[in-house]
């Protein structure tokens, strides 16, 4: 962007409009800020002078206009959330005790949960029963991290499993399988 | 200003049987549709997309379809569209599709593009008819959709040449 910068010392008006890399404010004094001059020394050079003459300047804009553009790059890496999956610790609970579900049942049941509240599409999300414990009913799920909020609204919601009320409670959520290893929560203060 | 957003789709009813187009019903069809939307979206999807639903205009010589929806859940609308697979009428099944021509913030603009469209049927149509009556009826159409165009400040729907088309094939 062509731009000519507003002096203190008055009108240039031989002076061609120079261009610049940034923008770049200039008072007065003619100072330079650190970031954008290319080379040190002409940086001290221009800031030792108090207030510049106008020869002074015009050498410096001459110079800089002559140099090559500065060779740095810079590479911007963004890493956001890295994992595709969410892994969910649940455990379902009857209200009369004695129920009892295999994995193949209780899978269904999270499935047909998805397909009530958010339809065909949301049952067809890859689900994952990882691990899962007949005696207790609690599981370890994982679900893509786009669907993480169906999963758990539906989990949510979900009220009895034939006939038998029934609700999911919800332990651990994480985005790393390393993190269900260990449950704050379950420490006991000796 | 604070108001409820609309978006409208502009469908077309494609099927191999003549006389599924003939069968087309507002009330039926936007039935079919929530029912559809209730089946691929769940609970959550027929709740949301039901409320600023309706069928705004249908033409069943055409077989042109404007839907109404609300902004923020036009794609729920949108992606069932695919999955009705047949129309049914007086217990007779009839396998079509809904192909979708636009999507549009206000009727005038569905309207609009609707026009062009007829348009460029109406030419496609012309090279593809084989019948010298049929050629006739669709050059007069079309010489009178091109004087229509020329005057520019009046708009018309392009309902007539459509439907003499329609009426020229069958």
């Amino acid at each position: 962007m062509r731009k000519v910068s507003p002096t203190a010392g008055g009108a240039r008006p031989a002076e061609a409009p120079v261009r610049r890399p940034g923008g770049r404010a200039r008072g007065a004094g003619g100072v330079v800020s650190a970031g954008t001059c290319p080379t040190g020394s002409r940086q001290q050079e221009v800031a030792a002078t108090g207030v510049q003459s106008a020869c002074a300047r015009r050498q410096m804009w001459s110079a800089l206009d002559k140099m090559p553009a500065p060779a740095t790059t810079y590479e911007r890496i963004v890493y956001r959330n890295p994992s595709e999956h969410h892994y969910m610790k649940v455990c379902l609970e009857f209200e009369d005790h004695g129920v009892g579900l295999n994995v193949a049942q209780f899978k269904q049941l999270l499935i047909s949960a998805l397909k009530d509240l958010f339809g065909e599409v949301a049952a067809a999300l890859p689900l994952d029963v990882l691990t899962y414990e007949e005696k207790t009913l609690s599981a370890i799920l994982r679900i893509c991290s786009s669907g993480l909020v169906k999963l758990w609204s539906s989990l949510t919601l979900l009220g009895s499993y034939k006939g038998k009320k029934c609700a999911f409670r919800v332990i651990q959520v994480s985005p790393f399988l390393l993190a269900l290893s260990g449950n704050s929560r379950e420490l006991v203060l000796d | 200003m604070v108001r409820f957003k609309h978006r409208y789709l502009l469908c077309e009813v494609v099927s191999d049987d003549p006389r599924c187009r003939l069968s087309l019903e507002d009330r039926a069809l936007g039935g079919l549709i929530r029912d559809t939307i209730a089946r691929v979206h769940g609970t959550f999807g027929a709740a949301s997309c039901s409320i600023g639903f309706a069928v705004r205009y249908l033409n069943a010589y055409t077989g042109i379809v404007l839907l109404r929806c609300r902004k923020e859940f036009y794609q729920l609308v949108c992606s069932a569209l695919p999955f009705i697979t047949y129309l049914e009428n007086k217990g007779h099944r009839y396998p079509c599709f809904l192909n979708t021509l636009h999507v549009g913030g206000t009727i005038r603009t569905c309207q609009k593009f609707l026009i062009r469209y007829n348009r460029r049927q109406l030419l496609i149509l012309l090279q593809n008819c084989t019948d010298e009556g049929e050629r006739e009826a669709i050059q007069k159409s079309v010489t009178k959709s091109c004087l229509l165009e020329e005057r520019s400040d009046e708009e018309e729907l392009s309902d007539s040449g459509g439907e003499e088309a329609a009426e020229a094939m069958e």
